[in-house]
């Protein structure tokens, strides 16, 4: 709480000209609040305990909530600074209220959710760990109603409470390069997570397990019919972008990181027909959808 | 929020309904349904592997026609009903092969003037502390939540995860299969 109030007293100093020293500004906040201006590459004796836990943690694939958050919000950052968030307040308080709806269904409610549609035509959807889930412009404009959108954002939901992502990191070479790096000299802790995620917003362009996808749809339904939705709108939206050709550019990236849509709804319906109880009906809330112009 | 019309509604129900048909194979055995609902009459019984007719959707639910009689099933009970490439009663395999084939690169149609998120600008993307303080800007609480859901007549309800299906396999373990 205290480092987040420092950052935004912070944001009120930068005039639009500085912006682009934001980047150093939050590392120097998160680096203990002391720090204005260019990074100072000073070693700190906590800052490096910092450090050097978020690499065992990673290891050992038991991340703190705090720690999740920290390379989460690079994460997020990064995407943002490839696709920024459409300028439209309404559709993102609109995506948050429902998303922290279908959130709170899950066995971690309480994380920071935060919810975004990036300006791409691009059709596709991204979570970050910590609680960030982003739908592109293009995938937005092909849901019909509030059940599809929950059941998108139930899929993201679901990499973020299965840390899928996390996972993804633990099982990287770049782990042990950056811990074999440490040695050396100890960075400060924004540039250890961004050497962790590599360049960028890349890691999102990283394909997950095919299984952690299965998943993650599996759970995306769920989650829908929890908080009261027709958990079959998820796999209506996969029919839909199954419609798509796979030759158009804005379906590359999906079909580079996910299983074709045909292969993941048959998958659901297996799980779905495993069901004993089976999932109960739900609405689709199609009325108060809010539909881009 | 109040923006849908008459004219919107009547658009809305016309893309719900699309006016294509597409082969199909049922991928289990379901009841054809004399509406979209499982409450619905039953019309008849139609099995695994059988051909049909998909004739369009409407929420989680597909329009077939099987047997001469037109009716609804399950979306997730019949596959196909997308584009002519689906080989109908054919083998699984080979409809997903044809998939990877065409997400050769070579031939990927660029769609002109939209922004597209390549992996390579991803790689390059630079941190955005604006956008990241925006994004916070538009949180929402959870009462806030659970109001608007509350305003829409959603409830909450106990629902048990999926397990994973026996048919898959390879892997699924490493990946925190287990249902908690």
């Amino acid at each position: 709480m205290k480092m987040r109030v420092m950052f935004l007293a912070g944001m009120l100093l930068v005039s639009p000209v500085q912006a682009a020293d934001f980047g150093g500004l939050l590392r120097g906040v998160l680096n203990g609040g002391m720090q204005i201006g260019p990074q100072q590459e000073t070693p700190q004796d906590d800052n490096g305990d910092a450090v050097g836990n978020l690499i065992g943690a990673l290891l050992s694939g038991n991340t703190s909530p705090e720690q999740e958050r920290l390379i989460g919000q690079r994460i997020a950052g990064n995407l943002l600074g490839a696709a920024p968030l459409v300028n439209d307040a309404a559709l993102q308080r609109y995506v948050n209220r429902v998303g922290r709806w279908v959130a709170s269904t899950s066995e971690r409610p309480d994380l920071p959710w935060r919810f975004g549609v990036i300006e791409s035509e691009d059709i596709n959807a991204f979570a970050a760990p910590g609680g960030y889930v982003f739908v592109t412009k293009g995938l937005y404009k092909r849901l019909q109603n509030e059940a599809e959108l929950a059941g998108v954002l139930g899929h993201e939901i679901g990499h973020v409470i299965r840390q899928h992502h996390l996972k993804l990191l633990q099982q990287s070479q770049m782990v042990a390069a950056v811990g074999g790096l440490l040695g050396q000299r100890l960075g400060n802790k924004n540039q250890l997570v961004q050497n962790l995620i590599g360049n960028g917003a890349e890691i999102v362009a990283r394909s997950l397990d095919k299984d952690a996808e299965y998943e993650a749809d599996r759970i995306g339904m769920v989650l829908s019919a929890r908080a009261g939705y027709d958990p079959y709108a998820l796999p209506a939206v996969l029919q839909e972008i199954g419609h798509v050709p796979a030759q158009d550019s804005r379906m590359a990236l999906l079909y580079k990181t996910h299983p074709h849509p045909e292969d993941r709804l048959a998958r659901l319906g297996e799980a779905a027909e495993a069901a004993e109880a089976g999932l109960p009906e739900g609405n689709l809330v199609a009325m108060r959808f809010y539909r881009l112009k | 929020m109040k923006r849908l019309h008459i004219g919107l509604a009547a658009w809305l129900w016309l893309m719900a309904m699309p006016v294509w048909a597409a082969p199909g194979v049922m991928l289990r055995d379901d009841t054809l349904r004399s509406a979209p609902a499982t409450t619905a009459p039953a019309v008849v019984s139609v099995a695994k592997g059988q051909a049909v007719e998909v004739l369009g959707r409407q929420g989680g639910w597909s329009r077939i026609q099987a047997q001469g009689k037109t009716g609804w099933v399950r979306l997730l009970s019949v596959r196909g009903g997308a584009v002519a490439q689906t080989d109908v009663g054919g083998e699984l395999k080979g409809v997903l092969a044809l998939g990877a084939t065409r997400r050769d690169p070579g031939k990927v149609v660029a769609v002109a003037g939209v922004r597209g998120l390549s992996e390579e600008e991803l790689k390059q993307a630079h941190y955005d502390a604006r956008q990241l303080d925006r994004l916070e800007g538009y949180a929402v609480s959870l009462v806030e939540a659970s109001r608007f859901a509350a305003d829409a007549g959603l409830t909450r309800r106990e629902v048990a995860y999926l397990p994973l299906p026996q048919a898959a396999s390879g892997g699924g373990e490493s990946w925190g299969g287990s249902q908690p």
